[in-house]
């Protein structure tokens, strides 16, 4: 709470000081590249007057090549936009917060706060799942499609020395060659940076829609696979501990075969509240979810970097990070800071939650005193 | 030929097939650097020299700036979780809320905005005539991101230290007449904990590579004013977001309606292609190596 | 009276773990399984009742793949009809269910109210208090470690009631007791095998009891002749030529405790007047004060002094505050009402830390704690954890004799460059007995200095012990194994601390 009240105390004081000294520093920028374009001996359009003016800056500040050829790049870019007043057509001449700004904003945060909620709860959902699926797959000390292929391929290749021809072994082969393949893309695509799937999907899908927006949040970044990670840890942790020995001489249910009486069920795994009802799975499970919850603080920062990693690279407009990336773009800092944060304030009550949603938990299992 | 299987070489060779085998981490660097040289092999055969100078440019500053992530992360991670647990032990009350108020406020700020703002003070500061070289320019953007990464490694150290100190180990390394100082940073962090860290350090690896190319592609499209953007080092974001890089990668995507396009990506869109192959391989990789570091350490 | 064999291999990342031929167990039959700690008693155990993770080692048995000896008929048969009480019973509890939801789960009977198991194992007939702990869910310091040991007993017993009521005389069987006295004090570990013998009496079974307690030996052989012979004792150990199972002589055991008498008698010197560490009775340690008594006057509460040449037993039922105290006086822990007079220097809670270092640990006092795994740096070598240590007097050789001695066997290079973590238990608690003597200083003390040794090592360690008295130092002794230390420890050198909560002393003041 502290920190709370002490970055909202900080952000005003800024955005009551910033908000005049911006207004103040754009228009002693724009008062002294208008200067320069209105110097009657340089005529900026003309190519060889650049030149140059570009060798004159060399000569004058030969240690300041980067900042001479950004001085140029402004110079023309006002000189665009004077002629073509692309900047005032994209609001890039407004000035400071207005009330229409602020419901635009609103808007924007209410509809970044719908999708955040959305993507995290389809995160927990999915990385809890994987994470089960994994486990109860390294249970079943099941081999890889790739070890599957070559143990196949081999079978094949003795056969055919001993003049045999095993279609159903060669038709094996290649389906778990292309499981493996398979296997092997949605490990890419998992851990592919947002806008790397956003660009190549763009000729063939709509990629500026929510549904989209949600899909690439849960799915890229690596952030479900290391979710996911994290969770089959925990399993694994718990499945360590001395209780699980214990259920198991108590004579729960031990497999981890698929659909059979003392096995898991496919089903149970899918559902959002999953029970493995007498089985020695539930008290894994239930423990190591106790533990999980927590770490979903962690989660929510690197959740709504992503989304902002997708709203900003794909250039999504109406949104409220590509709508940070335009004040940015135009030293809009009244803006920055509000959007900022309100950024801070999802992530700050994300905490505040999870604390509150872990306490109701544990709070079941405290003793009394 | 008979294999003289008493020469060294036979040794060796089988020694690394049976470690390579045996232990996943080891295996998936492998991979990976045998992925990164196919690559780099097919693009000396096939892509045209210009984009071959950027790729293997933007290749080595992405990587540069990523380990220099890491070290940073570590060197200030380690010092601040010291500091933090002498600050609790003295009782330092004053210094000890003000660090933990800091590290709460940059856990909640996301990453990304951090970054940003990093850049901001990038331009700022090259528009001063500061920071000029591209190599101190990547450095800034590393000891940016480490702010963030350190935090993870922060966490480690208080964790082990925490963990040891509920443990008689701690106790009774002190009635031997030990050092707190040696115990702690010595014993527990650097004896006890080094397969932990080297985890982590893999893992923020990975995480500095995927901060570093989000940066860069978003600033790429067009954020500063003040600086030229053919002055930032080119890095594999910032490739990614050419024009030409960005067509590239539109075209992966018709493959999926069209199968038979795959030869033309591969021939013709080398360049974007390339670039969003070593970036989503090395991110697979890293977490790979993690996953085999954690598994062999048994962390 | 069948005997099964098994031939075991156990082995983790190509590390061989446990690799033993001929382990043999009796049908029908109580086995008690000695054998220093940590060279694979459990793990066997575990092994044969079909308990091992076969994802994460490399296990056969008998010469087949673990996967399959567990699908067999005889290993189903026993995990059916069988119980397994774990050491360490503060992780073998769901802290997420209640310990009555724990007990009626699975296959165990639902019948524990009738059953009168609670009753007898909490030797109490107050169905409050029994209703109160079964309402509770297991946390670190709730319910006690001994509590949380008999609740696993619970389980077990109730098993054992099932089995009898199945009156199926050829069902196979394998109960499994590992340390099941290790969290309890004498008094409820004999409750526990007054009970066992009772079941067992009414239909045998097999029985497998694994335990470092040889005080046990005593308690047992005050059991009925008729089941005595029912009974065999075995020993486990790490030889050059890998494990072995041997018969285990009870009567050599007892001979030598019977032996055993207190040095002072020995040694006609009286008393130096001046003690080597005085601590005054009454410390307050998380909300309770520590009081101490001792032989010399029962009623009053009296200060424990160490003086040259003695060796002082500290006595108190499991969870009372032995470690605790001991680390108290150490400074290792916060404590209220704090009095320790060493030679010119007197001890408080207001010392501070630096006093403590400088002048105190590893120059005056000492001590070795109990647990040698949490003690040790598991990732340093044998050679590296004698090395660190920043002052000692003994020169290299002198350790290495002191090494021999110790560890009896021959201190090569290879075994000092051994890391911690491949010792066996038993060899690490040599080992951290080795890190405090190496310091020699004058006051030594020792928290369960037997703690995971066998017979032969506990001798050794003893002999060793006595030789420091008769040079002079001062021991204080904190173990529950009372048989060996009251044989050993003059009684006017046995102290007893019992622990008063601070709440309730001021209640009764009030009052």
């Amino acid at each position: 709470m502290l920190s709370i009240l002490v970055i909202a105390a900080v952000f005003i004081l800024l955005l009551a000081v910033i908000d005049t000294e911006g207004t103040d520093n754009q228009r002693t920028n724009e008062a002294f590249i208008d200067s320069l374009v209105q110097q009657q001996a340089i005529d900026i359009g003309n190519p060889y007057h650049r030149s140059l003016l570009k060798e004159t800056l060399s000569l004058f500040s030969p240690n300041e090549r980067s900042r001479n050829d950004s001085l140029l790049q402004a110079l023309e870019s006002y000189r665009q936009a004077q002629f073509t007043k692309t900047v005032h057509k994209s609001g890039g001449n407004r000035q400071g917060l207005s009330w229409d700004t602020l419901y635009d904003l609103a808007g924007m945060y209410y509809s970044f706060i719908l999708v955040y909620l959305v993507v995290m709860a389809a995160s927990y959902y999915a990385a809890q799942t994987w994470a089960v699926f994994s486990f109860v797959k390294r249970k079943q000390q099941a081999s890889s499609y790739l070890e599957k292929f070559v143990s196949h391929s081999l079978s094949v290749v003795a056969s055919l020395r001993n003049h045999e021809y095993p279609w159903g072994d060669a038709g094996r082969c290649v389906l778990f060659l292309f499981l493996a393949v398979l296997k092997g893309l949605l490990a890419l695509i998992l851990f592919a940076p947002a806008y790397v799937i956003a660009y190549s999907m763009k000729s063939t899908f709509e990629t500026g829609g929510y549904i989209f927006m949600v899909l690439l949040g849960v799915v890229s970044n690596g952030l479900l696979m290391n979710a996911a990670y994290q969770f089959y840890t925990f399993l694994v942790h718990e499945s360590r501990k001395g209780y699980v020995e214990t259920a198991i001489v108590k004579g729960l249910k031990n497999s981890y075969s698929w659909n059979t009486p003392d096995g898991i069920s496919f089903r149970s795994l899918l559902k959002w509240k999953k029970t493995f009802p007498a089985h020695v799975f539930h008290h894994i499970y239930e423990n190591a979810r106790l533990q999980y919850i927590p770490t979903m603080k962690q989660h929510a920062s690197f959740l709504i970097t992503g989304l902002i990693i997708i709203e900003m690279a794909l250039n999504i407009q109406g949104h409220l990070c590509y709508e940070l990336l335009q004040n940015i773009l135009y030293k809009r800092f009244d803006a920055i800071l509000l959007i900022i944060f309100g950024i801070f304030m999802v992530v700050k009550a994300t905490e505040v939650l999870v604390d509150f949603w872990f306490y109701t938990e544990s709070q079941k299992y405290e003793n009394e005193s | 030929m008979k294999m003289n299987h008493n020469r060294p070489e036979w040794y060796i060779a089988r020694s690394l097939r049976v470690l390579i085998g045996q232990r996943k981490d080891l295996r998936w660097v492998v991979l990976w650097l045998g992925g990164l040289s196919g690559v780099w092999l097919w693009d000396t055969f096939f892509l045209n020299p210009l984009a071959y100078e950027l790729i293997r440019s933007a290749i080595a500053n992405t990587f540069y700036g990523a380990l220099a992530a890491v070290a940073l992360s570590l060197s200030i991670g380690w010092a601040l979780g010291i500091a933090l647990h002498f600050l609790e032990e003295r009782k330092s009350r004053g210094p000890h809320l003000a660090l933990i108020f800091m590290m709460s406020l940059l856990r909640s700020i996301p990453q990304i905005v951090g970054l940003l703002i990093g850049y901001i003070l990038l331009t700022w500061m090259i528009g001063q005539g500061i920071l000029q070289s591209h190599a101190s320019q990547i450095l800034w953007m590393a000891f940016v991101i480490s702010l963030f990464c350190s935090l993870e490694v922060i966490d480690l150290v208080t964790e082990r230290i925490a963990y040891f100190r509920t443990l008689d180990y701690f106790h009774a390394m002190l009635c031997c007449g030990m050092k707190e100082s040696r115990i702690i940073n010595v014993d527990i962090l650097w004896k006890s904990s080094r397969s932990h860290f080297l985890h982590k350090l893999v893992s923020l690896f990975g995480v500095a590579i995927l901060l570093q190319c989000s940066i860069d592609f978003i600033v790429s499209v067009g954020l500063s004013s003040d600086v030229s953007l053919s002055n930032f080092p080119v890095t594999l974001g910032s490739l990614l977001a050419k024009l030409d890089s960005k067509q590239d990668i539109l075209a992966m995507g018709s493959m999926v309606l069209d199968i038979s396009y795959l030869p033309r990506i591969l021939f013709q869109h080398l360049q974007g292609v390339t670039v969003a192959f070593v970036l989503v391989f090395t991110l697979v990789c890293i977490y790979q190596i993690a996953d085999g570091l954690m598994k062999y350490y048994d962390l | 009276m069948s005997v099964l064999s098994y031939d075991i291999s156990i082995s983790k990342h190509n590390r061989s773990l446990v690799q033993i031929e001929n382990f043999r167990l009796e049908e029908n039959h109580i086995t008690f399984l000695f054998g220093e700690s940590g060279i694979g008693k459990s793990l066997i155990a575990k092994a044969v009742y079909g308990l091992l993770p076969p994802e994460e080692l490399q296990i056969s048995l008998n010469g087949e793949p673990y996967v399959e000896y567990c699908e067999r008929n005889h290993t189903q048969e026993i995990q059916r009809n069988s119980f397994f009480v774990f050491q360490e019973p503060s992780t073998h509890l769901d802290p997420l269910l209640t310990l009555g939801a724990q007990v009626e789960e699975g296959t165990l009977p639902q019948k524990l109210r009738a059953s009168g198991i609670l009753e007898r194992l909490w030797n109490t007939s107050d169905q409050e208090l029994l209703d109160k702990i079964l309402g509770v869910y297991p946390k670190p310091y709730r319910p006690s470690g001994g509590e949380k040991q008999r609740f696993l007993l619970v389980m077990a017993f109730l098993k054992i009631d099932l089995l009898l009521e199945q009156m199926d005389d050829h069902a196979r069987t394998m109960f499994v007791f590992d340390e099941p006295s290790g969290s309890l004090d004498n008094h409820f570990r004999d409750v526990f095998l007054s009970f066992l013998l009772e079941k067992f009496e009414k239909r045998k079974f097999t029985t497998l009891l694994i335990t470092h307690d040889y005080s046990i030996i005593s308690a047992v052989r005050k059991a009925d002749p008729n089941i005595l012979k029912d009974i065999s004792y075995k020993e486990l150990s790490l030889g050059r030529k890998g494990l072995t199972l041997t018969d285990f002589m009870p009567d050599n055991y007892l001979k030598w405790l019977h032996g055993q008498k207190p040095l002072r008698m020995f040694f006609e010197a009286p008393l130096s007047p001046q003690p080597l560490l005085r601590v005054a009775s009454g410390m307050e340690v998380f909300g309770r004060r520590l009081v101490l008594t001792n032989m010399r006057a029962w009623n009053k509460q009296s200060a424990l002094e160490i003086h040259p040449y003695s060796m002082v037993y500290l006595k108190a039922p499991s969870g009372v505050g032995k470690t605790t105290f001991a680390k108290a006086i150490m400074g290792l822990l916060p404590a209220r009402n704090l009095r320790v007079a060493l030679k010119n220097l007197t001890l408080t809670e207001q010392t501070p830390r630096n006093i403590w270092r400088t002048r105190v640990w590893g120059k005056r006092m000492t001590i070795t704690f109990q647990h040698a795994d949490e003690a040790l740096n598991q990732q340093s070598t044998v050679r590296g954890t004698l090395s660190g240590l920043p002052r000692h007097t003994m020169t290299e050789q002198e350790i290495l004799q002191l090494m021999a001695e110790v560890f009896d066997c021959e201190i090569d290079d290879r075994f000092l460059r051994t890391k911690v973590r491949y010792l066996s238990g038993g060899q690490k608690q040599k080992l951290n007995l080795i890190r405090s003597l190496v310091l020699d200083t004058n006051i030594l003390i020792l928290d369960e200095p037997f703690n995971g040794l066998d017979f032969r090592s506990i001798v050794q360690v003893l002999d060793i012990l006595k030789e420091r008295q008769k040079a002079g130092k001062g021991i204080l002794l904190i173990s529950h194994n009372e048989e060996i230390f009251d044989a050993v420890v003059n009684p006017e050198q046995v102290y007893y601390i019992s622990a008063v909560p601070i709440s309730q002393e001021k209640k009764t003041a009030s009052v």
